[in-house]
């Protein structure tokens, strides 16, 4: 266990420059810029296809960008594999739930943190105590997520099997057993009813203020994105539309017409 | 009585082979075609060395294993970028390639006509001590960091790269580990059959591990190993049956396969007993 468990305050500053990408002949991501300060929670909008879902793979590593750069406190994340980005604190859910199957929900939290375990090939086949208290410690620490996240009691069971709020969260819990410093939400709230995301939007605040980390997060519900963002980046065909606080933001008439207004 | 002996001691080795296959493709979801060999790799090397240079058995199953996994490093490090039915290609290639070369290389490895007078240093109990080792080997690695985090990225490579999962590292550290078992497995054979031919490691042993493998459910060692011992022994316990015995293999593979998809025991473990009987304590 050499990553600390909690950000410092002044880590997670990840700032996102003229990130450009195409696809063939579409241009995904045409030159959007955005940056989180450490410990600030930041909003992404913008209409369907806009590209804010290829900008977080691109920040990710999932794709390479063709121009543009990504830089998490100081360090320049562009040309690095996906799990190196990963394991400097980026951390991560999707938009359509990607858990690990044939894991249980415990196991599947212990999964993001099983990269930092300092046991080698020989501990591990020959299950020396250096890698079972590796392990336990591990299982420990997995368990203290899922409790923050409400899965208590529900380690042994299948992840599949677990109702679609139940699964988001359990996402979350495998994202801070990475041990994040800037944590990127794809549509958290997605398919959650009214109840679910109030319920939603209190959990965030509270790993908000027991981590300390910074939050990027994409969002269509306007709740969920005026509840949480200190900061608000509007994104369209790819590019940067407009950004500022959340209000600001809500009354930017060329907003209004690109996203906001199509709800009316 | 030596009837049995042999049997056992046969299916004892099947066994150790069908870990190797359980690993790369139960663990990490790739293809192996041609895991048989490395068996071949590790029966050759060591037979060769003690034939030659009069090594002891143990150092030549050593160096046998370690051929084995020089091969796997061969074949891995170049397959684990790929997709998983390019790997069932290249492993497929890859075994066949190998007994081309033994049977080619007349001069070294007797070519097809085999390798002889290999000296007997395997019997039963260490082909059974052997099983029981290989098997708490693999039993610790799939219940290691290492195990999750081959499942992980068999269930969603993309997810488990954003995890911090270093995907083609592990893939290859699994892949080098089965193939020195696999190899293991061919040193028994090669010191217990004291005969060895190129045809007996072609890639249908290969396919028959995996059929051994995806009967006993594709993700349960258990499986794995009780569906060897089932399967591999099956078609002498079916001898009486004469022609017919290959059929009612099938049949029975079959009908496993219809109503059971997962295999027999889909993910489930053994340890789980153990495990939950010692949570029931706690509780």
């Amino acid at each position: 266990m050499n990553a600390p468990d909690q950000a410092t305050p002044s880590s997670g500053h990840l700032e996102v420059t003229g990130l450009c990408k195409a696809f063939g002949g579409v241009q995904a991501v045409n030159g959007f810029s955005f940056d989180a300060k450490p410990g600030e929670i930041v909003g992404i909008i913008g209409p369907n296809g806009a590209g804010k879902t290829t900008a977080f793979n691109l920040v990710t590593g999932v794709y390479t960008p063709d121009s543009g750069s990504v830089v998490l406190d100081g360090v320049a994340l562009g040309g690095q594999r996906q799990d190196e980005i990963a394991r400097q604190g980026v951390g991560r859910t999707f938009q359509n739930i990607r858990l690990f199957k044939g894991l249980n929900v415990l196991e599947n939290v212990m999964t993001a943190s099983d990269p930092y375990a300092d046991y080698n090939f020989l501990a591990a086949v020959l299950s020396l105590p250096a890698k079972r208290r590796s392990d336990r410690q591990a299982a420990e620490k997995a368990r203290e997520y899922l409790d923050l996240v409400g899965l208590r009691g529900l380690e042994d069971d299948r992840p599949e099997a677990l109702p679609y709020g139940l699964q988001r969260k359990l996402e979350l819990a495998r994202a801070l057993a990475l041990r994040p410093k800037v944590i990127l939400l794809d549509e958290p709230a997605a398919g959650l009813n009214p109840s679910e995301v109030r319920e939603f939007i209190d959990l965030v605040k509270r790993l908000h203020e027991r981590f300390n980390f910074t939050i990027v997060f994409i969002e269509h519900r306007m709740e969920v994105v005026m509840n949480l963002s200190h900061k608000l980046f509007v994104m369209s065909f790819g590019k940067l539309l407009a950004s500022g606080a959340p209000e600001a933001v809500r009354r930017n008439p060329e907003v209004i017409e690109a996203y906001i207004g199509e709800e009316e | 009585m030596d009837y049995i002996y042999s049997i056992l001691t046969l299916t004892g080795i099947t066994m150790i082979g069908v870990m190797g296959t359980y690993m790369v493709t139960g663990l990490t979801g790739q293809f192996s075609f041609g895991q048989a060999a490395f068996m071949a790799v590790g029966g050759y090397v060591s037979a060769m060395l003690a034939l030659r240079f009069n090594l002891p058995f143990p150092l030549a199953a050593i160096a046998g294993s370690a051929a084995a996994m020089l091969a796997g490093l061969l074949v891995g490090v170049p397959t684990v970028r790929l997709r998983r039915d390019y790997i069932s290609l290249v492993t497929f290639g890859f075994g066949e390639a190998i007994i081309s070369v033994l049977n080619n290389s007349a001069q070294l490895t007797g070519g097809a006509e085999g390798l002889v007078n290999i000296p007997k240093r395997v019997d039963l109990p260490l082909v059974l001590g052997s099983v029981i080792g290989c098997l708490l080997l693999v039993a610790c690695y799939k219940n290691s960091k290492y195990g999750r985090q081959c499942l992980a990225l068999r269930s969603d490579e993309l997810a488990a790269r954003s995890m911090g999962i270093d995907v083609n590292r592990l893939k290859l550290v699994t892949f080098l580990f089965a193939s020195a078992i696999t190899g293991y497995a061919g040193v028994l054979y090669a010191f217990y059959a004291q005969y060895l031919e190129p045809g007996y490691f072609n890639w249908t042993v290969s396919a028959e591990w995996l059929i051994i493998v995806f009967v006993g459910g594709i993700n349960s060692l258990t499986g794995a190993m009780v569906s060897a011992l089932i399967l591999s022994s099956l078609p002498e316990l079916l001898r009486f049956a004469s022609a017919w015995r290959i059929i009612i293999y099938c049949v029975i593979v079959l009908i496993i396969i219809n109503y059971r998809p997962n295999g027999i025991f889909g993910d489930w473990e053994i340890s789980r007993l153990w495990k939950k009987s010692a949570k029931g304590e706690k509780a």
